[in-house]
């Protein structure tokens, strides 16, 4: 009888708990109504979708107190204890979450490009595939709208900013020698070949606390965390070969790349405007190896470069050229380790090691220089809440520098300065719309004798779902260059400064993107001296000022045409200083005042080919003419070069490819020298500054070894 | 002696109410897929998959509905909601268990519906991904169906412009074909697709 009781109970309570029924509304934070949601009750599989209305109804045989679940992509989980029987017409309001793809994100000063970046200019192919870039990562960025072409240089000028006023860092940490050797008027380009790195942020300005000793713009490229299978990669090119093999396993990959570079026999064919005696030859290597642990990722990246060459460059000072013999020896060490340390906390650490040694023969005087430079990272960050992400870190910069001239008396010049470094800073995103971003960054640099303490601070705000305005503000400070700070045991230098201001407003949809940006940035405490050139016995002070403030704007669409890609850079700067030993306040030589670019790329099917042209304007930049009394005052016609590349698939894994930098041949000139005195008339003759030669022709064939039949080195050009 | 049994009977009872419980809430999941309701089939299964932790398999179809979904998408915002969620679902038995090799097949299609949604920025970048993941599955079990036909399915849909020989791969289609028709699904919810597409492609091959 009682278990015939308990069978009947039994049989009635799963009937009335079967009657619960679970009802209400799911709304966004503004009530508007979600539809798709999941709501479910906890570890069951009762639950529903919402409608259209937001609204939902299910039943469950549960009982009692439980927890009920709404989920939705884009907001916060939901999680609440309810009474099973008392659930109905409740209304759930989801919070937005702060993880969410469309969130704001603060955009002031930075071009990214890679997988990871939320509004990104450029994909990670466009870095190399750029006509006119031959493969070099700095040549890209000088499509980007901020930078200014300076020809006869290769190195990255930013907004009004010297070349040495950006820093480069590989993974987080700085690399203190970034480009090849070189010499007077003759560019230089950028040690790093795109090939190992998946990720390249470029800052304009207004960047984080996090980097330092940088007065205009950081470079940051990140490695590859993992390599997609093993593989072999061969080039013959007309300027040398490479060769470059990928290794992987189960935790760990490596990746190795060699090139040697002999400009002899292309010269032998195209007129060049320089006399070699011996044309440019460099032997490098780099490589990466990769070990992932369950929470982290060790990084370990090694380059080495061997550059040599020996030319004579006419000089309007003396009748005959002057012989320039380089020789330098480059290596560099950095590995890191990053990975989350409980939870919410993430550990960056690293290490980096940096050898350049220079032997310059100019004329009769022989330069014979070192440099040891070395950092030390730790940084931490807290992701406190889905609002709040704390971090905070530590550097130690070690630099040796030590330069030995021998002429007709030998000289001995050098420094050594240590700078410790700390700094702290927070993430505060106050709803999707809004995030607020407040750093502030400590140094102390022995050389200097100097403690210096810079805030930065930026804002996004997100107008629409396409839109959205940031804004940015930041002090920077930087040891003076090696050419003065070489002289430290002569006068105590101080570092420069400069203070950033920065408004951006982007507009981005799939396949296009505009943005502009409007920026005043204002320098003081530049060097200054009194001679003609920098030398032990000149008075130098720290006096100098400047300022620049101008206007940048970057179209970006792949949507116009099939297959077409393209992008418009223009950037207006109106920038003038007075440093160095200037007399007065002037445009330096290296700011032309307009800069366009266009850069096109398309792909034929037909042809199995991709093609791209590059144009690039600049107006006239401001020389010196002696023969003048207002001081800067001329300036040079303007320059405009076309390039055209054209990648043509053999087989998918053979590649042939023929590029070729100023196309109509432009006669370009950079500026002019002056001669030191005037000649027996009473004139100071001049000579023009101008490319090594008018046009670079280049021609390559690459070729894939992998199982992977699909893969080719199209990402390498 | 009565009570022992009886509780013994519902224990057995609920058991096997717990299995059909699985059975039932999968089989009306498949329903919704086969009505078309993607989002209610997908969160039917998130639910499962919430409750049973045992089972790859409500988390491996939450994958499979959101990826196939990408192949009709065309709006690219969607997509990469869609393939995100796939991801996470795939990722959260991954953590459980490296050796099964229907698991890659779903990481192939994954980086698939990448390639698929944009082929000029993703092409490069996912493919030798797409063929790593083909790879691992067929290591861990060389007679995986899926494995052989999506391989080589992959190349054959690039061999129009990469000119890659079709011969070879069509014989894999060939192969798969086979393996198909030999192929015992472990339990009846585990994963048998591919056939009708094999045999559409084969079609075509030639």
């Amino acid at each position: 009888m009682k278990t015939r009781i308990t069978f009947i109970l039994l049989l009635l309570s799963t009937f009335t708990f079967a009657q619960n029924i679970i009802s209400g509304k799911v709304t966004d934070p503004k009530g508007k109504p979600v539809v798709g949601a999941n709501i479910y009750i906890d570890g069951t599989y009762d639950g529903a979708t919402s409608s259209e209305t937001g609204e939902f109804s299910f039943e469950t045989t549960e009982t009692g107190n439980k927890f009920l679940v709404v989920s939705f992509l884009i907001f916060e989980t939901f999680k609440t204890e309810i009474d099973v029987a008392n659930y109905k017409n409740q209304i759930i309001k989801l919070r937005e979450n702060m993880n969410a793809l469309d969130a704001v994100v603060i955009t002031a000063g930075t071009l990214e490009s890679g997988d990871k970046a939320r509004v990104s200019v450029l994909k990670p192919l466009d870095i190399v595939t750029t006509a006119g870039s031959a493969g070099n990562i700095v040549a890209a960025l000088q499509t980007l709208p901020g930078t200014q072409s300076v020809g006869e240089d290769g190195r990255l000028f930013v907004r009004g900013g010297e070349a040495n006023e950006t820093q480069t860092f590989v993974d987080g940490i700085r690399v203190a020698q970034p480009y090849g050797a070189t010499t007077n008027n003759l560019p230089t380009r950028s040690r790093f070949s795109p090939f190992l790195f998946s990720g390249i942020a470029f800052s304009t300005g207004g960047y984080s606390a996090e980097y330092g000793e940088a007065l205009s713009s950081v470079l940051l490229l990140n490695t590859q965390d993992e390599e997609d299978h093993e593989k072999t990669d061969i080039g013959f090119m007309t300027v040398g070969l490479s060769l470059g093999n990928t290794q992987k396993w189960n935790k760990s990959s490596l990746s190795v790349n060699m090139m040697y570079v002999n400009l002899a026999p292309y010269q032998a064919v195209i007129p060049q405007n320089v006399d070699w005696n011996n044309p440019y030859q460099s032997l490098g290597g780099e490589t990466v190896y990769r070990y992932k642990f369950t929470n982290g990722i060790f990084k370990l990246y090694a380059s080495f470069d061997s550059e040599k060459f020996d030319l004579n460059q006419k000089n309007v000072n003396f009748e005959n050229p002057i012989r320039t013999d380089m020789n330098n020896n480059n290596f560099y060490l950095n590995s890191s380790y990053k990975g989350s340390i409980g939870p919410g906390w993430q550990l960056t650490s690293g290490i980096s090691y940096g050898y350049s040694k220079n032997k310059l023969k100019y004329d009769i005087t022989g330069i014979d220089s070192q440099e040891n430079a070395a950092q030390l990272k730790l940084k931490l960050s807290k992701k406190v809440s889905n609002y709040f992400r704390l971090s905070f870190g530590s550097d130690y910069f070690i630099t040796r520098y030590n330069e030995d001239i021998a002429s007709t008396t030998a000289i001995q010049n050098g420094y050594d300065s240590n700078i410790f470094a700390s700094y702290a800073e927070g993430d505060i995103s106050f709803s999707t719309k809004l995030a607020l971003k407040v750093g502030l960054r400590y140094s102390n640099n022995s050389l200097l004798n100097e403690n210096n303490i810079a805030p930065r601070a930026s804002l996004g705000y997100k107008l629409s779902k396409a839109s959205q305005f940031s804004f940015a503000y930041g002090d920077f400070t930087q040891t003076p260059v090696v050419d003065y700070v070489k002289y430290s045991k002569y006068h105590q230098f101080e570092s420069e400064k400069a203070r950033h201001y920065i408004l951006n407003y982007t507009f981005s949809k799939p396949g296009q993107l505009l943005r502009t940006e409007l920026y005043y940035k204002d320098y003081n405490n530049l060097v200054q001296y009194d001679t003609r050139d920098i030398q032990y016995n000149s008075v130098f002070n720290n006096n100098g000022s400047g300022y620049a403030k101008g206007f940048d704007l970057l179209w970006g669409d792949s949507n116009l045409y099939k297959n077409l890609e393209y992008w418009i850079s223009y950037s207006y700067i109106d920038s003038e200083r007075q440093y160095k030993n200037f007399p007065s306040m002037v445009t330096p030589s290296f700011v032309a005042n307009h800069n366009l670019s266009v850069v096109t790329k398309y792909f034929i099917t037909d042809w199995k080919s991709q093609i791209g042209f590059t144009n690039s304007f600049s107006s006239g930049r401001p020389y010196n003419d002696p023969n003048q009394t207002q001081f800067m005052n001329g300036k040079t016609k303007s320059y405009n070069s076309l390039s055209f590349n054209w990648a043509y698939l053999l087989t998918t894994q053979k590649i042939l490819y023929f590029s070729v930098s100023n196309l109509l041949g432009t006669k370009n000139v950079f500026g002019y020298d002056y001669a030191r005195n005037p000649d027996p008339s009473g004139v100071y003759q001049r000579q023009a500054v101008i490319p090594t030669a008018d046009r670079f022709f280049f021609v390559g064939f690459f070729w894939t070894i992998s199982q992977n039949k699909n893969e080719n080195q199209l990402k390498n050009l | 002696m009565t009570k022992i049994i009886t509780i013994i009977t519902l224990f057995i009872c609920s058991l096997l109410s717990a299995q059909t419980q699985f059975e039932q809430g999968m089989t009306k999941a498949f329903g919704l897929w086969k009505e078309g309701k993607n989002t209610e089939a997908s969160q039917l299964f998130e639910r499962i998959a919430a409750a049973e932790k045992n089972s790859y398999l409500p988390n491996y179809y939450i994958a499979l509905i959101n990826t196939t979904a990408v192949f009709t998408e065309k709006d690219k915002t969607k997509i990469d909601l869609l393939l995100t969620k796939a991801q996470d679902a795939l990722d959260a038995e991954m953590i459980k268990d490296q050796s099964n090799s229907e698991l890659y097949v779903m990481q192939a299609l994954i980086y698939t519906g990448y390639v698929v949604a944009d082929p000029m920025t993703n092409g490069m970048k996912y493919s030798g991904k797409v063929m790593e993941a083909y790879a691992k599955a067929k290591a861990l079990d060389p007679n995986n169906p899926r494995a052989v036909f999506g391989e080589a399915d992959y190349q054959l849909g690039g061999a129009k412009w990469t000119g890659v020989d079709t011969k070879p791969l069509c014989a894999q289609v060939d192969k798969s074909i086979e393996l198909f028709n030999n192929f015992k699904p472990a339990t009846p919810f585990s994963p048998k697709w591919g056939l009708e597409r094999a045999l559409e492609i084969q079609k075509t091959c030639k």
